[in-house]
């Protein structure tokens, strides 16, 4: 069975593109010292997102539930958050717990401030803890929006300190800890004393310690939280897309000076942040740190050409997205679709204003950039705009593997590679891996297809060489099985198709071949229209054994059945396994009986040697054209050891296949047919030098076929054959090769002589199928 | 122990000499703040249905819940992949309010007149029934309109553990099933309990094959809405996940009167037993034959190459973890084949009858417990010096942390463990794991230079 095809769908979120609120306000508190968290909820939330986490930071990651039941969301969830706080507390010591409430504490209207006052009153031994209640249903935002209401939360319930200090607060968006690393380092070369606010650099990525701690005891701590109050001014990293901001809150309340800065990623920004921290500290640029940047810039001009090639799809959260939009802007990595999962209006200007120059210099008319949209949106997009290259985060693996586009992992989650707390995008080293990553996947792509894709492209000329070269192989592979000539004859005698009908003889198609590996413009395969009769089409799909049941039932009934034919619905040879199987249980139960069958050749090298063996003695090949460029206007596409073929290439690969298959075959004495599908103004005029080419390779005779408008189908519209033309056609030919002048172009599960067709009488799935409705 | 919680403390036994059925308490509710592992309702139904390759899943609420279960599953198709993309109505603040029944019935229509599907799963998760959804009713009218299936999930998360989530899974299937009671019975089995982790369906049809024992339908592993439907005419249910489709089997028997018997496919022993069973419950003594010369070659394939690898396992100590209670016991089976000791076993939903087996099996002096949290697996596995962990990934780092080994045998593995070269797969996986170089160098501290 295909696969099928899924394209955004308007009312449903196809692949999401973002997580919910809590997670973000976990992570939040994973930035503070000796902090843990309970989800107000039910118990799923928290198990989930202890997943999502520990398998991206590769730490245990503990978060507790008060586990909601069916009466706590009747009653009110309070008495197991009280007891799920003392639980906490007496398992894990901890100084401050984030209680973040779920879609469902909010549905039900839970009131989690009252009951952390109640909980103090219940508790006095535990009124040191701070215990800071974070609404963050999933509906209400992604995990975003989620980690800045915690923030801002912990600021607005913590008691703050309001004496000066020296300090300066630096709030970060979410990034990996091994970027909160880097910033803290920044700050520390220069000797500015900070409040890193959160700081998840330690706590989810720990060292391996000899004794293990239920509680990470790193991170930002609650005492420096109180001194952000005092502090000389914030500097806020990111783009504050978001409401909920933390340095505005710290400037509005306790007029501390705010200043909101992008991330330092790509050279612009880097620069950006040094020349602050060397103001802020009076100190001059470290030697270090100008070569750093010396050889980051020498970076940027190696790989210059690379990045051009780009057009990337960059999606994620919407600071990584605008900071990765700026990284990508400075190297010429042109982002063709750039998509975040969040409600962020405002994104759209600041990053059309940032790309559009790169696109007017590369001369790319086709970009978007889309908020709140899902993957299978961002997939149909980066179809539109031809994109080579996606940075993001592991959910994007499904688009890597549909597309074939390299994906350059950045952001959270990462949860199919190692290492993901360990990514760098900031300042001039981080700069520097990231941009060479995204040159390198440039690089491995077209290192790997550059071959191929030329070849393809230009290699139009020899195509001729190409086919003579596999009709060569194929004399060379050819293995001659000596067939019983007079048996061959008796049998093409008493074939309803071969004898022109003379004899009395009845035959069955079996339907057990339902896959195709071509698309023909003439074709839609239906496997349910009883009134219907043409090739391809069949009631119901066979089981080999089925079949094999069928065919003992036909022998029964119909007298002079002697010819077994397999003919679809879809090509007998993309289907081998369950066609071979067929074919060895008739053989087993009847040894006399002709095997014919029809296929469209593209298999048929691979399997010819097979269909001898199988006792197969003949076959009927659709050739509709025996030069590329008319080939290329009859199907859309080929399918063939796993790679989609269009165009020229898929019709060559086509044509060389029938070619070089019929070969084996008619050197072994196989009597083969050539198919043809008059397609009027399209191979109409061909024809004879594809009888010619039937005949110039051994084969017996030819079938000039009318042509069926099929409904639904590319070649709907294209006038039938009449059948004064077909007899045109094939008179014609006649003085070519035998030709077939008495086709009754049979359904795939015909059963009887050629004009009686009797398969009605042995469809017993139809009445099985009817029964669905009716219980 | 130091910091276990007073209403877990009757979860967590301790295998004494010639005492059996100490009354472990289990099956039960979560207890509040605890971190338990166990994930809820809806994550349960999930997990059973959506192996169901063709079928749309859309989840009716707020995105996290599509979020995080979307394709983490290794379970493999032969067929059409829909069930890897996941649908959800994406829930928002204005929903909550005015309610989600119009954007629900709007997303199923457009994906009927798009798709024209035959089996829609419905999930209906926490909030739903809260904000007044009435999720059923959409589903009756769209299925009678299009003549089709669209079949409710009843999972909000707080109804219950993931156990109550099989069972809803369970339901959904006989609500698709009893369409189609009447159909003549007809040689062959149904596999239930078996998700296709890693083609480990299709490791175990070719034994059935193998056996000439026809596979009518299977639960829900590489199934389609066209197998499933023929499920009723089955001989015979042959269960291999209990804890998750126990529950089908007695509904399938109640309906149908198809008997069901449990199976293994988890080691050696279990797995030669398991075909055996079949054979024989059928009554197929050519089948029984057939089972019996192929499980003595495999064994003697498998068992050669684990004698090389006993030598270096013998007597080394794992700690169990994982989902139900049957799996546990194949895992004591295993480890006690490869002459290792169990001296850890815990379960996230084990049931009564399941616990009084491992409680049997296990050896003096094993530590028992069900819905463990990380606090008590920290404690038990240092305690008892366990030398690996075989559970899911949410454990995985603790137990690097602790500097102790590690199986996945969750649902995110990418290699079979189960029959016969399963237990190759396990014995290698163990084996690299617990004997990797990197512990005598983790272990050992800098040496300083001062």
């Amino acid at each position: 069975m295909s696969k099928t095809k899924i394209d955004p769908l308007v009312h449903l979120n196809s692949n999401p593109c973002k997580m919910c609120m809590p997670l973000g306000s976990v992570t939040a508190f994973y930035g503070i010292r000796k902090s843990i968290s309970i989800l107000h909820g039910s118990q799923g939330c928290s198990t989930y997102i202890r997943r999502h986490m520990a398998t991206h930071y590769n730490e245990p990651i503990d978060i507790a539930s008060s586990s909601l039941t069916e009466e706590g969301t009747v009653f009110g969830g309070e008495k197991n958050l009280m007891t799920g706080l003392r639980n906490l507390i007496e398992v894990y010591h901890p100084e401050m717990i984030g209680v973040s409430t779920t879609c469902l504490a909010e549905t039900i209207g839970e009131d989690v401030p009252a009951m952390i006052e109640k909980f103090y009153y219940a508790y006095p031994e535990y009124k040191d803890i701070e215990i800071i209640s974070v609404s963050s249903p999933g509906y209400g935002g992604t995990q975003f929006e989620g980690y800045y209401r915690a923030l801002s939360s912990i600021l607005a319930n913590v008691k703050m300190d309001t004496a000066p200090n020296q300090y300066i607060n630096v709030i970060l968006p979410p990034m990996s800890p091994e970027d909160v690393r880097l910033i803290k380092g920044a700050f520390e070369a220069f000797e500015i004393p900070i409040i890193l606010f959160p700081d998840i650099s330690d706590n989810l990525d720990r060292e391996f310690e000899k004794d293990y701690k239920k509680l990470p005891s790193h991170g930002t701590s609650i005492d420096e939280i109180r001194k952000m109050a005092g502090a000389r001014m914030t500097i806020e990293l990111g783009m504050s897309f978001q409401k909920a901001s933390p340095g505005r809150y710290l400037s509005d309340v306790y007029q501390v000076q705010y200043l909101p800065l992008h991330l330092p990623v790509g050279i612009r920004d880097t620069d950006i942040f040094y020349e602050l921290l060397s103001k802020l500290s009076g100190k001059k640029i470290p030697e270090r740190l100008k070569s750093l940047r010396g050889r980051y810039a020498d970076a940027m001009i190696d790989a210059h050409k690379y990045n051009a090639d780009a057009r990337a799809v960059v999606y994620g959260e919407p600071d990584f997205v605008f900071s990765t939009i700026r990284l990508c802007a400075e190297n010429g990595v042109m982002p063709v679709v750039v998509a975040t999962g969040s409600v962020v209006l405002e994104m759209k200007e600041v990053i059309e204003n940032e790309i559009r120059a790169l696109a007017d210099r590369f001369m790319i008319r086709n970009f978007d950039i889309v908020d709140d949209v899902d993957f299978k949106t961002i997939e149909a997009l980066a179809v539109k705009n031809h994109a080579n290259l996606m940075i993001g985060n592991s959910d994007g693996r499904r688009m890597e593997e549909e597309l074939h586009i390299p994906l350059v992992r950045r952001g959270f989650p990462i949860h199919d590679r190692v290492g993901g707390q360990r990514l760098r995008s900031v300042l001039y080293e981080g700069s520097m891996t990231f941009m060479e990553e995204i040159a390198n996947a440039v690089l491995s792509r077209k290192e790997v297809d550059f071959r191929d894709r030329l070849y393809h492209k230009y290699y139009k000329q020899e195509e001729e060489t190409l086919l003579e070269k596999m009709n060569k192989d194929a004399v060379i592979r050819t293995v001659y099985v000596p067939v019983d000539r007079k048996k061959m004859e008796e049998k093409t005698r008493s074939h309803p198709c071969y004898n022109g009908c003379a004899s009395e003889s009845a035959r069955i198609h079996l339907p057990v071949a339902p896959k195709c590996n071509i698309q023909c413009n003439y074709c839609v395969r239906k496997f349910d229209c009883p009134n219907e009769s043409r090739p391809g089409v069949t009631s119901h799909v066979l089981s080999p054994e089925e079949a094999f049941a069928r065919y003992k039932l036909a022998k029964e009934k119909v007298k002079n059945l002697n010819v077994v034919g397999i003919a679809g619905p879809g090509d007998t040879l993309a289907n081998f396994d369950s066609t071979r199987r067929t074919l060895e249980l008739i053989r087993e139960y009847d040894p006399d009986v002709t095997f014919c069958l029809s296929t469209n050749g593209l298999c048929l090298p691979e399997y010819a040697q097979d269909l001898i063996s199988l006792g197969v003695t003949h076959v009927t090949v659709t050739m509709n054209a025996v030069d590329i460029r008319i080939g290329a206007k009859i199907i859309q596409y080929v399918k063939y050891n796993g790679m989609l073929f269009e165009g020229e290439s898929a019709a060559a690969i086509l044509l060389s296949n029938q070619l070089a298959g019929l070969r084996i075959l008619t050197a072994a004495g196989i009597i083969c047919k050539v198919n043809i599908v008059t397609l009027k103004g399209i191979n109409d005029l061909h024809i004879q030098e594809v009888v010619k080419t039937a005949k110039e390779i051994g084969c017996y005779m030819t079938n000039i076929m009318p042509f069926i408008q099929v409904k639904g189908s590319v070649f709907e519209n294209l006038e039938a054959t009449s059948t004064q033309d077909l007899a045109q056609l094939r008179k014609e030919c006649s003085p070519l090769m035998k030709q077939m002048t008495h086709c009754k172009q049979c359904r795939a599960d015909a059963v009887g002589t050629l004009n009686d067709d009797r398969f009605k009488e042995f469809d017993y799935s139809e009445a099985a199928c009817k029964s669905v409705y009716n219980g | 122990m130091n910091g276990i919680i007073e209403e877990r403390k009757q979860s967590i036994v301790l295998k004494k000499a010639g005492m059996e059925n100490s009354g472990i308490t289990c099956d039960k509710d979560s207890v509040s703040g605890s971190v338990s592992q166990r994930a809820c309702v809806y994550c349960g139904a999930r997990v059973v249905l959506n192996p169901i390759t063709d079928a749309f899943h859309i989840v009716h609420g707020p995105i996290g819940c599509a979020s995080y279960t979307w394709d983490i599953r290794g379970s493999l198709t032969s067929g059409d992949d829909i069930f890897r993309t996941s649908f959800s109505t994406d829930l928002r603040e204005r929903d909550v309010i005015f309610g989600g029944e119009k954007k629900l019935e709007a997303a199923i229509e457009e994906v009927v007149l798009k798709y024209q599907p035959r089996l829609i799963f419905v999930y209906a998760t926490c909030i739903v029934g809260v904000i007044g959804d009435d999720v059923e009713a959409v589903c009756k009218s769209i299925s009678e309109k299009y003549a089709m299936h669209v079949i409710p999930v009843k999972s909000p998360g707080f109804s219950g553990n993931k156990a109550t989530g099989y069972k809803m899974a369970c339901n959904a299937i006989m609500h698709l099933l009893k369409s189609y009671r009447n159909q003549p019975v007809q040689k062959g089995i149904n596999i239930l309990g078996d998700f296709n982790l890693a083609g480990e369906m299709w490791i175990i049809k070719s034994y059935m094959k193998e056996m000439g024992i026809p596979v009518i339908s299977t639960f829900t592993g590489d199934s389609s809405y066209e197998k499933l439907i023929k499920a009723p005419s089955a001989q015979l249910n042959v269960v291999q996940c209990a804890g998750s489709s126990m529950y089908l089997a007695n509904l399938m028997y109640e309906e149908f009167g198809i008997p069901y018997i449990k199976v293994s496919f988890f080691g050696v022993e279990d797995t030669t037993e398991s075909l055996l069973k079949i054979a024989d419950t059928l009554k197929d003594e050519n089948a029984r034959k057939k089972a019996e010369e192929f499980c003595a070659e495999q064994s003697e394939r498998v068992e050669a190459i684990i004698a090389k690898y006993r030598k270096n396992l013998e007597g080394k100590r794992a700690a169990v973890f994982v989902g139900g209670g049957f799996k546990a016991i194949s895992l004591i089976h295993q480890f006690t084949a490869l002459g290792m000791k169990t001296v850890v076993v815990g379960t996230q939903t084990g049931k009564k009858d399941e616990y009084e087996v491992i409680e049997k099996i296990a050896d003096k002096g094993t530590v028992i417990l069900d819905d463990a949290n990380p606090a008590e697996l920290e404690h038990y596995m240092v305690e008892m010096k366990a030398d690996i962990l075989v559970g899911g990934v949410k454990e995985r780092p603790l137990a690097y942390k602790l500097g102790i080994a590690f199986c996945d045998h969750n649902h995110e593995r990418k290699h079979p463990l189960a029959g016969f070269d399963g237990v190759l797969n396990f014995v290698e996986e163990i084996n690299s794991s617990i004997n990797h170089p990197v512990w005598d160098f983790i272990k050992s501290e800098v040496s300083s230079y001062e």
